[in-house]
Formats: structure tokens, C-alpha cells, sequence
């Protein structure tokens, strides 16, 4: 470890945002308020207002006025910051997908809340689905420490010369969003000397007065075909950038969190459990359980939603007897969980055994311990070759 | 002996000299904005960050590929995003402690329609950029659909006139007043029969962007939507101002001023009359008009009367 320890405070997962936003020195931060987002956007203008965050805040009008705002600066060669969740997300669509397209480094939180469809005040991860397929990197954060220091290592992915590309840094709203727990900040001299690196590569191209440069440019044919393919290139390069910050940042700050996935108990695992963020603290405590009732367990943890990190997961998945998928969300069209969807594609490298969906968490339920006690010994029952359902929408079973 | 011809007003106003854009690059014949589009960078330089949108400047302004038809600076933001863009390019600049004058460019169906909240919003927080509508009335490059700038009785392909039909039933929303009622640091209109004024109006935009926003409301007909002749722009454009239809003001942090008072004005049945897209009018819808025209003036000069 090279930094120094950072103090630690109880602290929400927004505040944690805030302060990953903030030691990371944004030049320009913009945000419109929403539920369970808020916080974060209160925080950084009260940093602003004590003196303690030198950045252009703009307060505007709407969410897709913030993507617009951060797009521009980052374009001009700012560092730039926004954080928005659910229908704030789908408001700023178009800017989504069009900051994509050119390229800027934007970082981006999302306290991960229901949508689209029915107006749900309440969490779920169903808007991380509804932009999968904008062209941004979406990351998924378990807990409070992970939320601060997944910020930071989002600044050096994104701002990468090889990536440049957005991050979205996604955490659980109503869960992780207002939490409060003991977080470590680090020092800002040593967040500035992680993000040293990046001052050493290659300037990127920016917007500059008197100087013919289109950003977000009209490209037809092969000149679209062309920047399609650097932009898709550039992403499948972010999930092996991701695995070596990572690896940095726990060289630095004593904490790495596995790069695309993190594995719990996977060495001997027979079964496999899939979650991603909050959920899979609870479901660590699960495995623990069922590893003393001698159930050959582990968890998969996804970090990495976009891209999505086929090898890493083909490596953790294949030769296992049979494989759980939680998701807080729903693929329309399937009647499954979009992950366990995406998870399927893999049949091929991972081979065919059974896989199950199981649908929990919409709304705000929680996903609970006998809620992942019962995918353990469903999936452990397939694993034996009993018959199984194939998608569960737990709370309905429940 | 012959009589050295006495140079233009405007000439003072002009930082370049210079054609930012490639030789042989042509919008269509007789069209006001590739007017106004070589006219801004004459009189604000080309040393400005540009921020358009979708329209008729985009197909020049975008670029395709690797090619490109000036040599600006130019940021293509969606039509939902133009002065939320500029917002922070501007911004940055600022942070970054750069003087760069960021310009919006885009016609009346961004600024008025699907970018007004933007716009509004940049208005509110008194950004320091410029913006500049190019008002052809219309969704002239997708095919002369309407838009919240067309005027009352116009026809357009999705108010068109016919047997149920008088054209477009409401009258435009008046975007420079409503920028003007934010308290934005300068508002003006312009258009491109009076050059002086358009001139010494960007000069100015140019020094008050340093005290915050500034919107300037550029009345550009349209030869193929509105149906008139391609020679025939600019008259238009003058028998506008002439009509009181497009008066020429400006107001400097709230306070109005005709920069153009017309001492008497024409009819505006005048200048309906070579605009094919209101030929279908009958008399009393001209005098119908003509009352909308009488009374949006006389707001303009009721707020010029105010101390």
C-alpha cells in the first residue's frame, strides 16, 4: 500500500459519491435532482459552497440538460461529473447515446431505481437495463467503500487514452443510496497521484477556438462503419483496462474489488450463484451458511454490465454443475432476468447445465436471506438432476 | 473623373476578412441563413466555439466523415441539447480561464420548439454564450413542416391549407421577447436587409456575453418552404421590417430600444402577397392578420416606452 490511511466517516452511498466526485477534481459538475439520487447533487454544492470543491457547478433545468452540459465540457477537455437515476436517466437518453458516439469521458452515478413503465418511487435495477446499449460502461457497485473508490477508478477507465469512453457507476438506490456507513476517504495528494497517470498519456482531441474539429460529426458509410467499429473495439478494451486499475487501485489504497466480476468461494464451488450490487453482500452470507451445511457454493459477483465480461465469466462458470442468476430487473420479451439472459449466451463456453432465473427486489422488496436460501437449494437440487423451473419470480412464489 | 464609391457601414464591423468556408460551398439559391452563416464569423471572427444542431446549417457545419466545409470550431449537439452544449463548453473555458466566445447557431425549430427548455434554462442561469436563431418560420430542411415561429395562417406541409383547412391556426411563439422577459444581458433582432444593424448588434453581442446571455432572433425566410422567388429573400426580409411584421429592437439587460423605428409603415398585406405560403388568405384573414401584426408592435413599443 502506498497511500496513507484516509479517515474514515459514517457516511450514506450518496455522500460516498460525493466525495469520489470530489476528490477526483471535476471541472465542471451538473446534476438535477431526483430521488434517491439527491443527496449527491446536495453534497457537491456543499462542498462547492464551503470551499472545498473548486468546480463549474451548473444547476439545470433537467436531466437532459445535465448529459448536455458534462458532453460539452468534456468535449472542451474538462473533467466532468453528473449523477442521475431512473426517469432522470430516460430524460437524458438521446445525450446518452450521442456522448457515447464522440467519445467523451464522462463519469456518471446512478442510484439504480425502477423504470420504465409503471411510476415506481423505489429501487431496482431496471434502468441500468434500459441503456445497455448506449455504448457506455456500466459498472455495478456492491456498498459504500466500493461506490467512493469505484469513482476514482472510473476516472482513470474513462479518461483512458486507449477507452475514452463514459462510465456509469451504478449503486442501489433507497439500499446503498442512503445507507450510512463507516467509509474511508482517502487523502486528496493521494487520489491526485492515482490519477497522475493519466496526465502522462497522449493529449486527447478537444475543442479548440479557430481549429476545424467536428465533435459528434455526421458519418455516413464506411466513415460510420469505421468510428462504429473504434467505439465497439474501445469497449471490449475496457474490461481487461478495469481488471488492471483495479489491481493498481489495490496497490495503492489496499482494497481491489476484482476487476469485471469478484469471485466468493468459487475455488471448490459446485454451484454458482450470479448477483450484482447490494445483493451480493447478502448472498456472501448465504454461501457462508450453506458452506457450513456442506453445499459446495460460491458467488459471482458482476461488476461489469457493459462490457459485458464474457471471458472472465466463462472462465468463473464453466464446469460447474448448475448456476443461479438473481436480477432486480426483467427482460420484456423473455419473461427472464435480463443478466440471466446475457448469462445463457455463454452456453457455449460455459456448457450445458441448468440455469436458473430468478426475478427479486423490483420495487424496493428486499432480496433476502431465505430468498437466495431458497435459489441455493433449487439450484443445488438441479445441480442433482431434479426437475427445476426455469425463471422465478421469487416475490410472486415467495 | 469618377466618384469613389463610399464604403458600406458594415465594413467597420468586420474582425475577418478572410472565408472561413471551402470555395464553391452553396446552400440553396437565394437562402437568408448561408448569408447569416457567413455573416456571424465576419463580424464575431472565427476564433469561436460554434454549437449547432440538426437543421439546414448541419449539413455544412457537421462535416461528414473526415471532410468538413469550414474551418471553425464546431460542437454538433442534438436538437434537445444546444445551449445545455454550449453550457459546458462555456463553462470550461471558464474554469480553464479562457476567454472563447461560445456561439449557438440553430433555426427556430430548436430554439423555439424541442430546445426551448434548454435555451430557458441557459437564459435563467445567465450563461455567457451567445445564441443565434435563424428564424425561416419552420422545419424548412425536413420539409417545411411547422413550427412554433410559423406565423398565423401560414401553410405548411403539416398546416397545410386546404378545403378544412386555413394553415396554421395560432400565431408564433415571439422566442426574442420571451428571452428578453428572463432578463437576459442583451436580446436583439436581425435580419439581413439591414446589415448595419445586424452588425453593430453581433459587435455587441460580443462585448455583453462577457455580463452574461445573449440571444439574437435572425428573421431568414426561406425560399423553398414559403414559396418565393430566389431573388426575392432579402426584399422579403425588408418588407418584414417594413410591414412592422419583424421589427428590428434590442433590449439591453431588460430595457427595450427600436434600433429601426419605420416612420410609416407598409401594409403587411405587402409582404404576404409574394409569399406563396400565406397565397391562400382571403381579405378578412389579411386584416385578421394584419391586427396580429398591430398588436405585437405595440407591446414592442409600449416596453421601448418604459424608463
Amino acid at each position: 500500500m502506498i497511500a496513507q490511511r484516509g479517515k474514515v466517516r459514517v457516511i450514506t452511498g450518496n455522500a460516498a459519491a460525493a466525495y469520489g466526485a470530489m476528490l477526483c477534481r471535476p471541472d465542471v459538475a451538473t446534476s438535477y435532482p431526483i430521488t434517491p439520487m439527491s443527496e449527491v447533487a446536495e453534497q457537491l454544492s456543499s462542498f462547492r459552497a464551503n470551499g472545498l470543491l473548486d468546480t463549474e457547478m451548473v444547476e439545470v433545468e433537467g436531466e437532459n440538460s445535465a448529459m448536455n452540459v458534462v458532453a460539452g465540457a468534456s468535449m472542451a477537455g474538462g473533467r466532468v461529473f453528473t449523477a442521475t437515476s431512473s426517469w432522470g436517466l430516460s430524460f437524458m437518453y438521446d445525450a446518452v447515446q450521442h456522448a457515447a458516439g464522440f467519445r467523451a469521458p464522462i463519469v456518471m452515478v446512478i442510484a439504480n431505481r425502477e423504470s420504465p413503465g409503471i411510476l415506481a418511487v423505489s429501487g431496482g435495477q431496471q434502468d441500468i437495463i434500459s441503456v445497455r446499449d448506449t455504448g457506455w460502461i456500466q459498472l455495478i457497485v456492491e456498498e459504500g467503500q466500493e461506490i467512493l473508490d469505484t469513482i476514482i477508478m472510473a476516472y482513470r477507465l474513462a479518461e483512458d487514452h486507449d477507452i475514452q469512453l463514459p462510465v456509469m457507476v451504478n449503486y442501489d438506490g433507497f439500499y446503498l443510496s442512503y445507507m450510512a456507513t463507516g467509509i474511508e476517504i482517502p487523502e486528496q495528494a493521494d487520489v491526485d497521484a492515482f490519477l497522475a497517470p493519466l496526465k502522462r498519456q497522449p493529449p486527447r482531441q478537444v475543442l479548440e477556438p479557430g481549429v476545424a474539429l467536428g465533435c459528434g460529426t455526421h458519418g455516413i458509410e464506411l466513415g460510420f462503419v469505421e468510428l462504429r467499429y473504434r467505439q465497439c473495439v474501445a469497449l471490449e478494451r475496457a474490461a481487461d483496462k478495469l481488471d488492471e486499475i483495479d489491481r493498481n487501485f489495490g496497490e495503492y489504497f489496499g482494497r481491489s474489488y476484482g476487476g469485471q466480476t469478484d469471485e466468493y468461494r468459487m475455488d471448490d464451488a459446485e454451484i454458482v450463484v450470479v448477483a450484482s450490487g447490494g445483493a451480493a453482500g447478502t448472498a456472501r452470507v448465504v454461501i457462508d451458511a450453506k458452506r457450513e451445511e456442506g453445499v459446495k457454493v460460491g458467488l459471482l459477483k458482476l461488476r461489469m454490465f457493459r462490457p459485458f465480461p464474457r471471458r472472465r465469466l466463462a472462465e468463473a462458470l464453466k464446469g460447474r454443475k448448475a448456476i443461479g442468476v438473481i436480477d432486480r430487473s426483467v427482460g420484456f420479451g423473455w419473461n427472464c432476468g435480463p443478466m440471466y439472459m446475457e448469462l445463457r449466451a455463454l452456453t457455449p463456453e460455459i456448457g450445458i447445465v441448468p440455469m436458473l432465473s430468478y426475478i427479486d427486489g423490483l420495487a424496493n422488496l428486499d432480496i433476502t436471506i431465505p430468498h437466495i436460501a431458497r435459489v441455493v437449494d433449487e439450484v443445488n437440487a438441479a445441480a442433482q438432476g431434479k426437475p427445476y423451473q426455469e425463471v422465478t419470480w421469487i416475490p410472486l412464489e415467495q | 473623373m469618377t466618384q469613389q464609391k463610399k464604403k458600406p457601414k458594415v465594413f467597420e464591423y468586420f474582425r475577418e476578412t478572410k472565408d472561413p468556408y471551402a470555395g464553391g460551398l452553396a446552400w440553396c439559391a437565394g437562402c437568408t441563413l448561408e448569408l447569416t452563416a457567413r455573416f456571424v464569423p465576419k463580424v464575431l471572427g472565427k476564433d469561436i466555439v460554434l454549437v449547432g444542431c440538426p437543421g439546414c446549417s448541419a449539413p455544412v457545419f457537421y462535416g461528414q466523415n473526415l471532410g468538413t466545409w469550414h474551418r471553425m470550431s464546431y460542437f454538433s449537439a442534438l436538437m434537445t441539447g444546444v445551449a445545455s452544449s454550449a453550457t459546458g463548453i462555456s463553462r470550461y473555458y471558464r474554469k480553464a480561464g479562457r476567454d472563447v466566445t461560445v456561439v449557438c447557431f440553430t433555426g427556430d425549430g430548436c430554439s423555439a420548439d424541442v430546445g426551448f427548455q434548454p435555451l430557458s434554462g441557459a437564459a435563467e442561469r445567465n450563461e455567457h454564450i451567445i445564441y443565434i436563431t435563424y428564424d425561416n418560420e419552420g422545419y424548412m430542411n425536413t420539409g417545411y413542416q411547422r413550427s412554433s415561429t410559423t406565423p398565423l395562417g401560414a401553410s405548411t406541409s403539416t398546416t397545410p391549407a386546404g378545403a378544412a383547412s386555413r394553415g396554421k391556426p395560432t400565431s408564433a411563439k415571439n422566442v426574442p421577447l420571451l428571452m428578453a422577459m428572463q432578463g437576459a444581458a442583451y436580446v436583439a433582432t436581425a435580419t439581413l436587409s439591414h446589415l448595419d444593424d445586424f452588425a453593430k448588434k453581433l459587435a455587441k453581442a460580443r462585448e455583453k456575453v462577457k455580463e452574461g446571455f445573449v440571444y439574437i432572433h435572425v428573421f431568414a425566410p426561406c425560399v423553398m418552404g414559403w414559396r418565393i422567388e430566389p431573388d426575392a429573400s432579402i426584399e422579403i426580409c425588408r418588407m418584414a421590417v417594413r410591414a412592422n411584421y419583424f421589427p428590428l429592437w434590442e433590449a439591453e439587460n431588460g430595457r427595450f430600444r427600436l434600433t429601426h423605428e419605420v416612420a410609416s409603415p407598409r401594409p403587411v398585406a405587402e409582404f404576404l402577397k409574394p409569399v406563396r405560403k400565406f397565397s391562400h388568405l382571403k381579405e378578412a384573414e389579411i386584416v385578421e392578420f394584419q391586427e396580429m401584426v398591430d398588436q405585437r408592435y405595440a407591446v414592442i413599443k409600449k416596453l421601448c416606452a418604459v424608463e
